[in-house]
C-alpha cells in the first residue's frame, strides 16, 4: 500500500517539477531576444538534489545554496575571463533515488550543463558520475560522502565534501582528543544506527575504525532500527541492559529526539551521547525541541565556520531569502557554487578539458565552511576537507547553542563539557 | 484506536479508508498548532481536534466516498489513496518537511514501581484509549444516531426503507471514524515528532489490525491492537528492531491462513 502511494506522489511531483522547468526553459528559449542572449552568453550549472521525497527537507535546501551562490556570482558581474558570462543554474529533482537522479542529470546535460553539482546522496553521486564521465561533463559534487564515488580512475568526478573516511578519522581523533583532555575513558558503549544504506555503512564503518584507534572502548552491544520509526522504548530498554558509559548514535532527523526523551525516561545511565557522524542533534528543529535534554551533546560533522565573512555574508541573504540560517548542508552547496565559479574564472571557457585543467589547479580559500584551502587530490578529492567537533552548550539564544569545540582555529567555545551530568538532573 | 476508526469505516461502509493515516496526521497538526499558537496541552484540545477532524471526515464522505460507494473495491481504493496523497501534502505545505515534537508537560513524566518505569504519557493514551472507545460503543448501542449507524451498517437497503436518511449516517459514521483516529493522534503527540509522510505506516498497522481483530469488529480492533503491540515489543527482544514490521506481517498472514475471518470475526 505505501508503495503505491509513494509512486503515486513521486509520479505526480515529477510530473509537475519537469513541468515547470520545461516552461522555464522553453520561456527563456523563446522570451529572450536571440542576440541579448549572444551578447551576454550564460553558463549553465545542473543540480541534481533530493527535492522531493524523504529527503526533501535537505534537498530543498540544497538547491537554495546553490541559487544563492549562483545569484551572489552573477550580481559581481558574472566570469569576468568570459566577457561577464552569467551563471544560470539548471534543476533536477532525484526524488531521492539514484535511477531517477541519473535520468535527471541526463536531462539538464542535454539541456547544455557546461557543469553538474549536487547531488547529496552518495547512491544518486554513483549513477550521475558514471554518465557524467560517458558525456565528459565535469562534475563537482558539493555533497556526497562515499569513499568510492571518486575511486576506480574517474576523470570527471571531483568532490568538495568530506569522504565517509575523512570523517571517520575525524569522530575518532576528536574522541581521543577529549577523553586525553578530560582525563575519563568510557569503558562500555552502545552504537546505534539506522537501517538505511548510510546509517549501516557508518556505524559499521565506526566500529571498524574503534577497532583499530587503539581506544581501550568495548563496543558491548550495536542496536540497529528502521528508518522513520515512531517508538524506540523497546530499544532503549536493551540499550538500558547493555550498561554502556557512552552512546554513539548514526541516526537521522527525527530519531534523535524519540532516542534522546526515551533515554531520559527510562534513566539511562550515561557520560554522554557521542555522535560519530550524522544529522539529528543539531538542527534548530530539535535544539527547540528538546532544550536541555540536548544540552552536552557532542558530534564530528562538517560544519559551518561563523566566523568567516563569506559565511556571515551567505547567511545574511539567505535568512533574508528564506527565513532560516545557512545551514551546513546548504552552505557546501553554497561553496559548490563557489568553486565551479573559481574553476570557470581559471577556464575561461565551458571546454571540458579547459575546465578539468582548471579543477586540478584549484586552491580556494575563501569558503564558508570549517576546512582548508579546497584543493583536490589525484581522485579528485578534497585535501582542505575537515570535519568540527561541536557541542550543544547551554545558551540563552536557541541559535547559539551549537558551538563548534574543535578544531582550535574554528574553535567558538574553549570549554568541553564531559561527562555530561544525566538527563534527569539537569532541572 | 486507529483501528477502531477504521473498523468503525469498514463495518459500515464496506470502504477500507486509504486514507485514515493521513487523516492521523492532520489532527496531529491541528493538535499541535493549538499547542504552539495557543499553549493549550494537547490532552485539553483533544475534544476541539476531534471535532475539527470529524468535519473533515464528514466532508471526505460527503464529497468523495458517498460517490464510489457501489464502485468494484479495487476502484474504491484510489479515491481514498488519492485524499490521502491530498492530506499528506497539505501537510507538507502548511508546516513544511520537518519533524516537529513540542514538549508538553507530561510527555518527559515517569512513573517508578522499584525498577519498573511507567511512561505517564502512554499510561494516559490507554487509559483514554479504553475510555473512547467504551463511549463509541455506548453511542453506538444506546443513542438514535448510533442506531441508525448499526442500521445502515446491517442492511443498507432495510435502513433506506425505514426512512434513514443513509447518506447523512455514512458522513457522520465516516466523520466519527476520523474523529476517533483524531483522538489517537493527540494522544501520540508527546509521544512521538510528527512529519508530513508518517501517515502511511498508521494506516498499514491499523489495517493489519483490522484484519486480525476481524473487519469492521470493534473489539476485535481493541485486542488486535494490544496482541499485535505486545508482539512487536516482545520481538525487539531476541530479534533486531528491524524485523519488527517482518513480526507484523507474519501475523497477518498466519490470520489470513487461518482464520481469514480475523480473531473476532463472524462470519459474511
Amino acid at each position: 500500500m505505501a508503495k503505491i502511494t509513494n509512486n503515486g506522489m513521486d509520479r505526480r511531483t515529477f510530473i509537475k517539477t519537469s513541468g515547470i522547468i520545461g516552461m522555464s526553459v522553453a520561456a527563456s528559449s523563446f522570451g529572450v531576444p536571440t542576440l541579448l542572449r549572444a551578447a551576454a552568453p550564460t553558463i549553465k550549472i545542473g543540480s541534481v538534489q533530493p527535492a522531493t521525497g524523504p529527503l526533501a527537507v535537505i534537498g530543498v535546501g540544497q538547491r537554495r545554496g546553490n541559487q544563492l551562490a549562483v545569484d551572489y556570482i552573477n550580481s559581481l558581474g558574472g566570469i569576468k575571463s568570459m566577457d561577464g558570462a552569467k551563471l544560470e543554474l539548471l534543476l533536477g529533482d532525484s526524488e531521492s533515488k539514484p535511477e531517477i537522479g541519473r535520468s535527471e542529470a541526463d536531462r539538464l546535460i542535454r539541456g547544455g550543463a557546461a557543469v553538474m553539482t549536487g547531488p547529496f546522496q552518495s547512491g544518486v553521486a554513483m549513477a550521475i558520475s558514471t554518465l557524467c564521465e560517458q558525456r565528459q561533463v565535469p562534475f563537482i559534487m558539493d555533497v556526497a560522502a562515499l569513499d568510492k564515488i571518486t575511486d576506480k580512475g574517474k576523470k570527471y568526478t571531483f568532490r568538495v565534501f568530506i569522504t565517509v573516511t575523512g570523517l571517520l578519522n575525524g569522530g575518532i581523533k576528536y574522541l581521543k582528543m577529549v577523553t586525553d583532555m578530560k582525563g575519563v575513558m568510557p569503558k562500555r558503549a552502545v552504537v546505534t544506527n539506522t537501517a538505511d544504506a548510510f546509517g549501516k555503512g557508518m556505524s559499521g564503518g565506526f566500529v571498524k575504525f574503534m577497532e583499530k584507534s587503539g581506544l581501550p572502548i568495548e563496543i558491548v552491544d550495536r542496536v540497529e532500527y528502521p528508518l522513520g520509526i515512531h517508538d524506540l522504548s523497546a530499544e532503549v530498554a536493551r540499550i538500558k541492559a547493555a550498561k554502556p558509559d557512552i552512546l554513539f548514535p548514526v541516526s537521522r532527523p527525527g530519531d534523535g529526539i524519540i532516542l534522546t526523551r526515551e533515554l531520559y525516561k527510562q534513566r539511562v545511565e550515561l557520560m554522554g551521547i557521542y555522535g560519530p557522524g550524522s544529522p539529528g542533534w543539531y538542527e534548530p528543529d530539535v535544539i527547540k525541541d528538546l532544550d536541555k535534554l540536548i544540552y552536552y551533546v557532542m558530534v564530528n560533522v562538517p560544519w559551518i565556520n561563523p566566523s568567516s565573512p563569506v559565511y556571515q555574508q551567505a547567511n545574511a541573504a539567505f535568512e533574508k531569502a528564506h527565513n532560516r540560517y545557512l545551514d551546513t548542508n546548504s552552505a557546501y552547496a553554497y561553496t559548490g557554487v563557489l568553486v565551479i565559479a573559481d574553476i570557470l574564472e581559471r577556464a575561461a571557457s565551458t571546454d571540458p578539458e579547459k575546465i578539468l585543467a582548471a579543477t586540478r589547479q584549484t586552491n580556494f580559500t575563501k569558503h564558508p565552511v570549517v576546512g582548508g584551502a579546497i584543493q583536490f587530490d589525484e581522485k579528485g578529492d578534497n585535501t582542505g576537507a575537515l570535519t568540527a567537533l561541536i557541542q550543544i552548550q547551554p545558551d540563552e539564544d536557541l541559535l547559539k547553542r551549537v558551538k563548534i569545540v574543535a578544531p582550535k582555529e574554528f574553535a567558538q567555545s574553549d570549554k568541553i563539557i564531559f561527562p555530561a551530568p544525566q538527563l534527569w538532573e539537569r532541572s | 484506536m486507529i483501528a477502531i476508526g477504521l473498523s468503525l469505516i469498514f463495518g459500515v461502509m464496506g470502504v477500507i479508508n486509504f486514507a485514515h493515516g493521513q487523516i492521523m496526521v492532520m489532527a496531529m497538526y491541528v493538535s499541535y498548532w493549538i499547542f504552539v499558537l495557543l499553549g493549550m496541552d494537547p490532552y485539553l484540545s483533544l475534544v476541539i481536534v476531534a471535532a475539527v477532524i470529524f468535519a473533515l471526515g464528514y466532508l471526505i464522505q460527503f464529497s468523495v466516498v458517498n460517490r464510489i460507494l457501489d464502485y468494484p473495491e479495487a476502484m474504491q481504493v484510489l479515491p481514498l489513496v488519492s485524499v490521502g496523497l491530498i492530506l499528506e501534502n497539505l501537510a507538507l505545505l502548511l508546516w513544511g518537511p520537518d519533524h516537529r515534537s513540542p514538549q508538553t508537560a507530561l510527555s518527559l513524566k515517569t512513573l517508578w514501581i522499584g525498577p519498573i518505569m511507567i511512561d505517564v504519557s502512554r499510561l494516559i493514551a490507554f487509559g483514554l484509549a479504553i475510555l473512547i472507545t467504551i463511549l463509541i460503543f455506548i453511542y453506538l448501542k444506546k443513542t438514535t444516531t448510533g442506531k441508525r449507524i448499526r442500521a445502515a451498517s446491517d442492511n443498507r437497503t432495510g435502513a433506506i426503507l425505514v426512512g434513514i436518511n443513509v447518506d447523512r449516517i455514512h458522513n457522520a459514521a465516516f466523520g466519527l471514524g476520523a474523529a476517533t483516529t483524531a483522538a489517537a493522534g493527540v494522544l501520540l503527540l508527546p509521544l512521538m515528532p510528527i512529519s508530513p509522510h508518517m501517515g502511511h505506516d498508521f494506516t498499514l498497522t491499523a489495517f493489519i489490525v483490522v484484519i486480525l481483530g476481524g473487519m469492521g469488529n470493534l473489539i476485535g480492533a481493541l485486542v488486535g491492537g494490544l496482541i499485535l503491540g505486545f508482539a512487536e515489543s516482545v520481538s525487539t527482544l531476541w530479534l533486531p528492531a528491524t524485523l519488527k514490521q517482518a513480526v507484523s506481517f507474519s501475523i497477518l498472514i498466519i490470520i489470513m491462513l487461518f482464520r481469514p475471518q480475523g480473531l473476532f470475526g463472524g462470519k459474511k
